[in-house]
């Protein structure tokens, strides 16, 4: 029955659930990677007081007599009182309910949370029986195998998942950008740049494999530049500098320029280039705010982070040179040639463009300093950089899953049920490797 | 979440947000539904004509117990042509809604509640059959009541699965609705069994006026000469039957009726997955409080005989 259904692609990140079905083009569901529990008494079941627990009716699943306050001692239909997503941080804001967050940095800390939250997706938004369904989940580069076992016995032996295939976020990433025309080969040989809201990775792939001891991160991110475009406003006193209207402007109005000095005297010739942007707040009055350099500042931070921070001083160009690098040298033409965006914060208009010319500049510099070393004597044949921009950044991974997962062989790279069951949870530190060579 | 939605939630956040008035875009989304429903949700002739699709395995006998009149009933005038390789298709145009805030909610409710529709027609034909029974009964006393009467109506059945079915068949004092029932998992069907057994068990408890469940492994007696209705022998096919009483089979009641008896499947598997996930969690602080002691138990300060380099040993004074 598995055969002929969708398979399911969830990508769980620290901030955002992304959920869809493969073949799709854009993920079904984007929310928060939040759940809302009701708030326990004791904290978080730690030594509890010692009071036995009322049974006040007969149950057959009983679990252990652990502290009070845990989830376990709780003989009603507590374990079901939840909310996930969009509709928990909302439950957050009214009295009952505490939200947790169970990924952090990438990676799945809080398990009973977890559990809860992927049954929630599952039959409350997805609405499949996961014994239909293929399952593509994604991890972060360097995920510890036990986490990918603690998932896969998870699938396997709550939810019966027919298969499971889990993916390196990167590498979906690379698979993403195959949709642009100018990849022409199907490699999966690449650097990945993955900018979210908390933090951005430069992570390189080789044939499909992260090169883990290059992979460098960058405490520069989206809610980063949120707080600069909010800075910037509240230094010119605007009537109205939240948290809110930052990100509005930082989406709305925000573009990388070529060159930051030119920027500034093209601004100060040309008025036109100023905006203003209204915003009605709660009370229903409209307030406007202008728009002005931060335009072209806010992701300039990327570029010249001495700007906004103070003890982060290396532009991204120069960090992805430096990943590049530091790989193997055999792969490092490939990297250069497929430098690969992923995630909300490399939309800026011209950011792969700029991108692109910086390291450029770097990489030509080296060039010739090596040139000139070996006293002309070496000729080089240039070296290409290509930095990839496409239409799926913002959800590059999930859209790398929904593009590998309706292919017809990605089944055969699961790991299905019966295998799992044969061998034990270690089955799922290895996968084959899904769109490499011999894929399609 | 106790009990699980009717209704389809991504056909209805894709619809809210179009008809909310957000700019017109490309929709083409092929959505999955419990029990091998599909969805395709798409905009193929203009931006703001959305066509809906579902695929239903078990059209053919849907559409035998009526299937194609409820559709028809509930959407109206939303009917268009069937879109290839679906079973049935609805359009609507967002130049041409409802002005109403509230008619547009229901549209949209009524729209994400394809599947449901579509599946409630055997069910509708049942409780038809059964007003229409009980009212020829009534002319009778038990005893002299013609052959038709007494055994009640043919047998519906429909596979909506691939080894699992639902019978349903009215009588003129009750609807009998039978689900088949697999496990694939040895574990589920030993939780499936409890649960099973708190439904048989729950009108001896509290609630008077439930419907009567009974639960056996082979055939019961209503589903003999049902073609296709099979003794697996091993108890692995296992029979669920609810029986509905003239109590819940009201007007008001029966659209409820209907919605919880669709997804009673889904429920009972839902709530075993949801079980074990408890269970985990309580195994989870059980294997740290463990693991907690584990790590206490180291003995304290360690009688270790101490040696030099060259062999000799200390001598500990006063022992």
């Amino acid at each position: 029955m598995a055969q002929n259904t969708p398979a399911v692609v969830m990508d769980n990140g620290t901030g955002y659930s992304k959920l869809g079905f493969a073949g799709n083009d854009s993920p079904s569901f984007v929310f928060p990677t939040a759940i809302a529990t009701k708030a326990q008494g004791a904290a978080g079941g730690g030594t509890g007081s010692g009071r036995p627990a009322v049974a006040n009716k007969p149950s057959y699943l009983t679990g252990g007599a652990g502290p009070t306050g845990h989830l376990s001692m709780k003989r009603g239909t507590e374990d079901l009182d939840f909310f996930i997503g969009d509709e928990a941080l909302a439950a957050g804001n009214g009295p009952g309910y505490g939200v947790h967050y169970p990924i952090r940095h990438g990676q799945i800390e809080n398990w009973d949370h977890m559990e809860r939250f992927w049954s929630n997706s599952i039959f409350k938004y997805l609405r499949v029986e996961p014994e239909d369904h293929y399952f593509l989940l994604t991890e972060p580069p360097l995920n510890p195998p036990e986490n990918r076992e603690n998932t896969a016995e998870i699938m396997f032996e709550s939810f019966n998942c027919a298969g499971l295939y889990i993916a390196v976020q990167a590498v979906l990433a690379l698979a993403a950008s195959w949709t642009s025309s100018k990849v022409s080969d199907r490699s999966l040989t690449g650097t990945v740049i993955d900018s979210g809201d908390g933090v951005t990775h430069v992570i390189p792939v080789a044939e499909g494999y992260v090169i883990g001891s290059s992979i460098k991160s960058i405490p520069i991110a989206g809610r980063d530049i949120t707080y600069f475009v909010q800075s910037l406003l509240r230094d010119r006193g605007e009537p109205d500098s939240s948290l809110k209207t930052a990100g509005e402007i930082k989406e709305e109005y925000c573009y990388v320029c070529p060159d930051m000095v030119k920027e500034f005297s093209r601004y100060d010739n040309d008025r036109s280039r100023f905006l203003k942007h209204t915003i009605t707040q709660p009370g229903g009055r409209q307030v406007t705010v202008d728009v002005g350099y931060e335009r072209f500042l806010a992701p300039e931070i990327f570029f010249n982070p001495e700007i906004y921070s103070s003890d982060f001083l290396t532009p991204l160009p120069t960090v992805v040179d430096g990943v590049i690098q530091s790989s193997p040298i055999d792969v490092r033409r490939g990297l250069y040639k497929n430098i690969v965006l992923s995630g909300g914060s490399t939309l800026y208009k011209d950011f792969g463009r700029r991108l692109q010319r910086d390291i450029k500049h770097l990489v030509d510099a080296r060039i010739r300093a090596s040139e000139v070393r070996s006293g002309g004597a070496a000729r080089s044949g240039g070296l290409e950089v290509q930095v990839i921009s496409h239409k799926r950044q913002r959800h590059g991974p999930w859209f790398g899953g929904s593009l590998l997962g309706q292919t017809p062989e990605f089944r055969s790279y699961c790991h299905t049920k019966a295998e799992y069951e044969e061998i034990g949870p270690s089955i799922v530190r290895r996968f084959a490797l899904l769109g490499g060579p011999g894929g399609s | 979440m106790l009990l699980l939605d009717y209704q389809n939630v991504l056909i209805q956040s894709v619809l809210t947000e179009r008809f909310s008035g957000a700019p017109p875009v490309n929709i083409d989304q092929t959505v999955s539904d419990f029990d091998d429903v599909a969805f395709h949700i798409s905009t193929p002739e203009a931006k703001t004509k959305i066509v809906v699709s579902i695929s239903v395995k078990c059209f053919d006998e849907l559409v035998k117990y009526g299937a194609q009149q409820v559709l028809e009933r509930e959407y109206g005038s939303y009917v268009i042509p069937t879109e290839a390789g679906y079973n049935f298709s609805v359009q609507v145009d967002l130049e041409n809604l409802p002005e109403d805030k509230d008619a547009r909610d229901a549209l949209i409710m009524r729209i994400s509640l394809l599947k449901r529709n579509a599946m409630a027609a055997p069910f509708e034909q049942a409780f038809d059959e059964y007003h229409r029974m009980s009212e020829e009964a009534s002319k009778f006393t038990s005893e002299e009541a013609p052959q038709g009467i007494r055994e009640g109506g043919d047998v519906m059945t429909i596979h909506y699965r691939d080894e699992e079915a639902i019978y349903i068949k009215a009588s003129h004092d009750r609807v009998t609705a039978i689900f088949s029932m697999i496990f694939r998992e040895e574990t589920d069907r030993i939780f499936g069994k409890v649960f099973i057994q708190e439904f048989v068990d729950s009108r001896r408890r509290a609630i008077q006026n439930a419907p009567q469940v009974l639960f056996r492994t082979d055939p019961p007696l209503e589903l003999q000469g049902v073609p296709g209705v099979k003794d697996s022998g091993d108890g692995r096919l296992s029979y669920i039957t609810f029986v509905l009483f003239p109590r819940h089979l009201t007007n008001q009641r029966r659209e409820d009726i209907i919605s919880h008896l669709q997804t009673f499947r889904t429920f009972l598997h839902y709530h075993i997955k949801a079980s074990k996930a408890y269970m985990h969690s309580s195994m989870r602080l059980r294997s740290t409080g463990l693991q907690q002691v584990v790590q206490k138990a180291q003995p304290e300060n360690e009688k270790k005989e101490k040696k030099t380099a060259s062999g000799r040993t200390f001598k500990i004074q006063g022992n």
